[in-house]
Formats: structure tokens, sequence, C-alpha cells
């Protein structure tokens, strides 16, 4: 339908229609009720979650087993904050900047060794992270965990908590993926790239991957901060056992799942962080895991980038009946793709199908 | 008597068409060239031989249509390919290098023999016996390939390649070494190469390819003198 | 004295379980150039096949047995049909697909046997003896034997016979092995069918004293990728004896270190990695990789 694609090329209807999705997106926690709110809310702190996995996963290729360790961070460093009466700003400063912190300093002294090694430096966050935060019970109240509301809404909106938290989630999580959305579309979002596939490469261009890796763990940690910011706002508890290694799992799951290397995919991941396991527990408990696993391999075998890429499948198809789409190979074109899903980042096609011999990783 | 013959081969890398038709034929002992720029197809075909690329029209070794084999299967019958790029065993030894060309045989004694005439053949790989592949130059390594390809006692070497990236006198001195051990076993060759002065080292005749098809055939003697052949890959 | 030596002993115990692990992720590694995050999963699995089997009345040595074939059977399935198109692609691609295997593997057991603890009999009685003041049980030097046993086999099958040549061969480039005549195919699913009897033999040795769970071996397989890290990808001596390192260490630390304590020695094998690697990138044992450019 060329009349379409020519339509929705044109500057006016793009911002119309970004106007229109944001008023309707503004709108939600309005119409729906308090439970699919609370759903929502949830969808959110974990996209964001997975959007900062995905920063140093997806787009820059470092296996990191550790982001549910930030945002645990970031949940008790809201929570410290709330019961110690900060004003809500600093509180999310702190929140994002600790666990920032945390991970500059791992990924200075991780950055420099090779890809299984990275993969187990950030398996020991969730797993010393635990044992740490029973430990330290004076700032984290051990196992019981602690409790802070500090997001009711408050008398003047009119509104009630779930929705206001459920803005708070839109608002928050909204610039996050915006701002991530302008990094890994910039020339940082390049370099990334670039690191992913071949480090060599990368190197020889006077890119250095070292540099690279630091940055987007370092982002990906403040953002895992955010995330248990909000996760405190929606939640409003946390304990040792927000950052246990099988979420750790979970998450990473969410990630490919929903769609590696993508910022759509990262609400999908959100999504279905949130939604399968009660979905999967309503069925039977003990087939969760099952579920699970089986699911994720389904996911690696017939959609590798994630559920994001059948979406855009389905779009292509919709958009263009007659084009065939000839898989990684396919040269995206023109201003009809950069319409084609409000704010996805597209998979860098150089990136697919480059290297044809296997990497090898000390 | 025709050890591999091919016949109007085609192939695809995907979508793209890189071999149209080519046919070429190697006798019993014989040593044959497939010549031609970059992108010309001549690695395709020789990856065509060996199954590792799979192909249309005929292949005929020995007697036997080898099209659609697995590369394991076509090793089997006595076909040894030595890859562009050499396609060592970085993380192996030497030894284990050439003890892996050898996998096929049963023979102790003869692996054994065979490895000692190697090693006269190429001096440098004594010295590195106990090395990694992987810590060789380039030179080094492309004599640890073709020596490995020996190791199989081939009946026909298809060899890919073998001066990439070398320098001009380490390139001599492989071709040397290589027309040396032709002249000792009688095996035949398909020799692939840009640089058709160090092809004519060994091959007595050869085919010239061009965006998959042949243009040129003859004899080494031939081909020398044609003016197209010395502008092109003579250097004049 | 004797509470360091019984924590030694007990240190080589825990890290002998570690170690058996670690052998059967060498192996896969060697043979197919991955590394396995389901290792574990799949040691578990098999144990509650020989559970179920003696529950049913075979004796626990056949059932040991019986289970050991079944799993080699399985794993070389696994790696045709699961694991294969995997092989050649992104490796952290290929980690993530281990660890959906895990999840699912670990999630069948889950539901087929529940995730209630079971008791599984022991194959060496638990009589102790007594070593320079320390009580050892017989289960602990049967453990230990048959893991000393098992890693002196895999040594000399990587390093001395054709077999294991063909393993790595085709590991470190399986287009020139096919080319050299090597059957690839073949070679792989052996592989991961021997690294999963392996891991069907650790998961009839640890689960006497863990006790079975879906989970048992989730903890240990983290302590092995220690081990293999620490140790070397390429070397099964050196990823025992960084095993036993670490089984050590940690209880050492546990006790004579204050601050860690029990609860955080979990701490102690990544530290020790952190530290190794910054000065020996290759693990202790490992070899070096220099690659020409």
């Amino acid at each position: 339908m060329p009349l379409a694609s020519n339509f929705f090329s044109r500057p006016w209807v793009r911002w119309a229609a970004i106007a229109i999705v944001v008023v309707a997106v503004l709108a939600v926690p309005l119409g729906f009720s308090e439970y699919t709110n609370q759903n929502l809310a949830r969808i959110g702190v974990f996209a964001v979650a997975v959007l900062g996995l995905n920063v140093v996963m997806g787009y820059t290729g470092q296996v990191s087993l550790g982001q549910i360790f930030f945002v645990g961070v970031g949940a008790y460093v809201t929570a410290y904050g709330a019961t110690h009466g900060w004003n809500i700003i600093v509180v999310l400063v702190a929140s994002t900047i600790v666990p920032g912190v945390i991970g500059l300093l791992v990924a200075l002294a991780a950055a420099r060794l090779g890809g299984l090694a990275i993969a187990m430096v950030t398996i020991a966050l969730p797993i010393i992270g635990v044992p740490l935060a029973k430990r330290l019970s004076d700032y984290t109240g051990g196992s019981e965990g602690v409790s802070a509301s500090f997001s009711n809404a408050p008398g003047w909106s009119g509104l009630y908590n779930d929705q206001w938290q459920l803005y708070m989630v839109i608002v928050v999580g909204g610039a996050v993926f915006l701002l991530t959305r302008n990094l890994v579309r910039g020339k940082y979002g390049r370099a990334f790239a670039i690191v992913k596939s071949n480090e060599a490469v990368a190197a020889s261009m006077g890119i250095s991957p070292y540099r690279y890796k630091v940055m987007a763990f370092t982002v990906a940690s403040l953002i895992g901060g955010v995330s248990g910011f909000l996760y405190m706002a929606v939640i409003q508890f946390t304990s040792p056992e927000t950052m246990t290694f099988s979420h750790s799992i979970t998450l990473l799951a969410s990630m490919v799942i929903g769609g590696s290397a993508s910022i759509v995919g990262s609400l999908l991941g959100g999504a279905y962080y949130v939604l399968v396991p009660q979905w999967t527990n309503s069925i039977n408990p003990n087939l969760t895991e099952l579920l699970q696993g089986a699911i994720l391999l389904l996911t690696l075998f017939l959609f590798p980038g994630g559920l994001v890429t059948l979406a855009r499948e389905i779009t292509q198809r919709v958009r263009r009946p007659n084009r065939h789409s000839s898989g990684p190979e396919q040269q995206h074109t023109s201003a009809a793709e950069a319409v084609s899903s409000h704010g996805e980042a597209e998979q860098d096609p150089t990136v697919t199908g480059i290297s044809t011999e296997r990497q090898h990783k000390s | 008597m025709t050890l591999l013959e091919l016949e109007s081969v085609t192939a695809f890398y995907g979508p793209v068409q890189v071999l149209d038709a080519v046919s070429l034929s190697v006798p019993e002992g014989g040593a044959v060239g497939i010549l031609g720029a970059n992108g010309a197809g001549k690695t395709t075909t020789l990856r065509a031989i060996s199954g590792t690329v799979r192909a249309g029209g005929r292949i005929m070794f020995d007697g036997v249509d080898i099209r659609g084999k697995r590369p394991e299967q076509v090793a089997a019958m006595g076909v040894a390919h030595v890859p562009e790029g050499r396609g060592s065993f970085g993380a192996l030894t030497v030894r284990e290098n050439l003890r892996i060309g050898a996998y096929l045989r049963r023979d102790r004694k003869g692996v054994e023999s065979d490895i000692e005439l190697l090693l006269e053949l190429f001096p440098n790989l004594r010295d590195r016996y106990k090395a990694h592949a992987s810590s060789m130059s380039g030179g080094e390594q492309q004599m640890l390939a073709v020596a490995r390809a020996f190791m199989a006692k081939p009946r026909l070497l298809l060899l890919d390649e073998a001066s990439l990236g070398l320098a001009p006198s380490t390139a001599t001195t492989v071709y040397d070494a290589i027309a040396k051990l032709r002249r000792e076993s009688g095996i035949a060759m398909l020799v692939v190469e840009q640089n058709a002065n160090l092809a004519f080292h060994i091959v007595d005749s050869a085919t010239v390819l061009e965006t998959g098809r042949n243009v040129l055939t003859g004899t080494s003697a031939e081909l020398k003198g044609m003016d197209e052949v010395r502008r092109a890959y003579l250097g004049g | 004295m004797g509470q360091f030596i019984q924590l030694v002993i007990d240190g080589l115990s825990n890290g002998s379980i570690y170690a058996v692990l670690a052998l059967a992720i060498v192996l896969v590694n060697q043979a197919t150039g991955m590394v396995n995050f389901a290792q574990g999963g799949m040691a578990v699995l098999a144990a509650y096949l020989t559970w179920w089997m003696t529950e049913h009345g075979l004796p626990l040595l056949l059932a040991i047995l019986l289970s050991v074939l079944v799993s080699f059977v399985v794993g070389g399935l696994l790696e045709r049909f699961v694991i294969r198109r995997f092989e050649r692609g992104d490796p952290d691609t290929a980690v993530v697909v281990t660890i959906g295997l895990l999840t699912l593997i670990t999630g069948i057991c889950g539901w087929l046997w529940s995730y209630n603890n079971k008791q599984f009999p022991s194959l060496f009685s638990l009589h102790t003896v007594n070593i320079f003041g320390a009580a050892v049980s017989f289960r602990s030097i049967g453990t230990f034997l048959v893991i000393v046993a098992i890693m002196l086999a895999l040594q000399a099958l990587f390093l001395g016979t054709r077999f294991g040549l063909a393993l790595r061969a085709v590991a470190i480039n399986p287009d020139s092995a096919a080319l050299s005549g090597l059957p690839v195919g073949r070679l792989l699913m052996a592989g991961w069918g021997l690294a999963a009897a392996l891991g069907a033999v650790a998961g009839a040795l640890v689960a006497p004293q863990l006790t079975l769970t879906p989970g048992m071996m989730d903890e240990a397989l983290v302590y092995a990728l220690a081990a293999v890290i620490l140790g070397g990808l390429s070397s099964p001596i050196g990823v025992v004896l960084a095993a036993w390192m670490i089984g050590v260490l940690e209880n050492l630390a546990a006790v004579y270190v204050d601050f860690i304590g029990h609860d955080l020695s979990v701490a102690v094998p990544f530290f020790l990695i952190f530290v190794v690697l910054i000065v020996r990138p290759q693990g202790l044992f490992g070899r070096k990789a220099v690659v020409r450019v």
C-alpha cells in the first residue's frame, strides 16, 4: 500500500501520531482498574530493568547475569532514603548513583577479562549480594527485608495510589527509555555495536573495547538503579529475595524473549517478566520452571532476535504486502522504516551475520 | 584416465549465482590450474568438489558422482582440500595437526614414515614440531596445511590460494616444495591461484574463470603464450 | 590442628563435587567449544532417573550404570537436535541456550518428581576413618578416588588417544576436521554424550550428601564454573586442582576469617578468580592462546 507509507512519512503526520500515542498513554492509568494499573506498573519497572540489561548485553554483547543485583541495590537505597525522610528527588538520584558507582567499579576491574570470566563476575553479584544483604541488616533489614511507602498519591492530585504510581513509572521510565534510545541510536550505540561484533576490528578503528564495555556496564547499572527506585515505588517492599540468581536468569530470559538490542523488545521483556510467571503459576506451580525453559528455548529457535522481530515482520507485511522479507540481509530503507514503530531502535544491519567463523573467546 | 570431471557445475550463495556452467577435468596424476581474478568463483569450484558447498551439474571423481556427498565422505574417497586461509587447527601442535591429517589411515608405520618425509621437506615444521599452529607464521602455516593434506595420502589434492598473504619468496618456497611432492608422489592436483606464474610452476594445463564461467582453457605453454593471460595474470 | 585438618578434608570433599561437574564442563568445551550451563541440571536429571529406578527395586549400582548409558544417549541427542544449530554462532547466544536448557531440565525434574527433597541411597558407606585426627567418611574417600580416576582418564583421552584428538579438532575447526575426513556430527554427539555420562556419575556421587532436589547442583555449578576459569578450559587436571583449592579455601576462610563467616564464604571462589585472572588470564593451568594476526 504505497499510499499509506507516503502518508506516514510526512513529518506532521509523525508528530501527530506521537502526540496521540502520548495522550493515550497518559490517559491509561485513569481508565483501567487498580489490578491492571498495578500490573502495568510492574511491567514498567521490569521493562526498565530489561532495558538496562539490553544496553550491556543486547547492544554491547557482554553476558551479564548480575543486572538484578543493581535493581536490588537501587531498591534498598530507595527504601533507606524513604524511611529516613529524604526528599524524593534525592532518593531517585541516590538510587541511581549508588548502583552506578558499584557497576563502574566492577566494570573497571572485570572488563579486561574474557567473556566467560565477565559472566562469572556478574554471576557473583547476586550470589554474594543475597547473603551480604542479610548480613548488613542495619541498612537492609536483614532477611526480613524493608518496606517503605513514599509513593502514595498526594491529596492535591485527586488520584488513587495505583494511578499515581503508574504515572511515576510512566514518567520516570519513559524518560529513561528516551535517554537510552538516544544513546543507542547515536555514536555510542554504534560503538557498542562494533565492539559487540568484533573487538579486534573495533580496536583497529580506534574504538577501545575496554572503554565501551565499562561504559555500557555502568549505564546498565545506572538504569538498574532507576528500576530499583520504581520497584520500591510500586511494590513498596524489598528483601534479599529480590536479587536472587534465579531472578537474574528470568531477567535474562525476558530480555532474550522480548527482543535483544531493541527498545520495544525491552518493553515486551518487562511484560514477559511480570505476566508469564503469573500465568504459568496459575496453571500449575510445579510446571512453571518447565514452561519458562521451554518458552526460552522455543524463542531462541524460532525468533533468535526475540518477539520484537515477530512484531516487526507482521508490521512489514501489513505495510507492504507484496514485499518478501529476505531475512537478516534485508536492507532497511527510508523514512517508512523510521516511522515504523515509535521509538524502536533497529538492530544495526551490519552486525547481523558478519562473521562466519566462530569467535574464539579465551 | 580421468580422475576428476566437472561438467556444467553451478553453485549459489543464497540468491547469488557464483558458478555458472564450470567445466574441467583432471587426469590421473595430472595437475590443472584454475586461474582468474578475485570473485571469479575459483574457491567455490574447489568447495563444490570437496562437498563444502552444494552444487548443481556433474562432479565425477573416479567415475563416481560425488555431488551431494558430505565433506567427510569426499575426503574418505581420497580428496584432500587445503582451504583458503590454511584451515589449521590453531590450538593443536604441528604434530597433532599432522596426525589429524592422517585420521583416516590405519597404517601406523606408514603414517610415521610420512611424517618423517614431510618434516624433511619442510624443515621449519620440524623445528616447531611441538609448537601450536597458531603461533606460526603464515608461510609455516601454509606448509603445515599442505603437509596435513598429504598425510591423508590422497589421490587428488585441492589447493586453494596457497600464496595468499605470503611474501613472494615464501610463496615460491612453498610452491617449490609442492612441486617436489608432486614429482615424488604422483598425486593429481587442482590448483587455484591468482598468481598464474606460481601456478605454472606446477600445473600442466589450466582454465581461466571469470564470473563463474570458463573463458579460456589450454596447456600451460598455450596460456603463457596468450596476450590476454599475460596482461591480466602474468603482469604483462 | 584437628580442626584445620577436618576443614581441609571437608573442603576436599566439597571440592570433589565441584570437580566432577567441572570435568564435564571441560569435556563439553574441548569437544564442542561451548560452555554448558546445563551440565549440573543434566546430572540432576540422571540422578533422579537413578533414584526412580532404585525406588522400583533395581540395585543401586545397576541403576547408576543404566542412567549413565541413558545419559550418554540423551546427551548425544541434545547436541544433535537442540544445541547443534547454535554451535557455530555467537558464543553468548549459545550460553543463553544452555541456560534455557538448564531451566527446562530443572523444570522437568520439578514437574515429574516435585520440588521436595528426596533421600538418595549412598554408593559408599558412611563409616568414618580417622586420618590425622579428622573423621573422614568412606564416602568422601570413595568420591575422591573416583574423581581422580576420571580426571586421569580424561587427561589421557585428550592427550593420548586418536579419539580425544579428534574431539578437540572438531571443536577447534569443524570445517577443516570434515575436510580431513573426521565424522564431525558423530564426534560432537559423542562429546556431549560423554559429558552427560560423566554428569550422571557426578549426580550419583553427590546426591546422597546434598539430598535430591531439582536445584541440587545449582550452587555446585557456580563453583564448578569458577574452577573451570581458574584451572583453564583445556586442562582436566587443572580444573580438579582448582576445584579442590576452592573447596578447601572456602572452608578455611569461613572459619578463620571472621568477617567472611559461613554465609559469605561463597565470595571466596569469586575473589580467587579475580586475583588469578588479573595475573594470569588463561587460568592457572590453561594454555596461553597466541594468535598471530
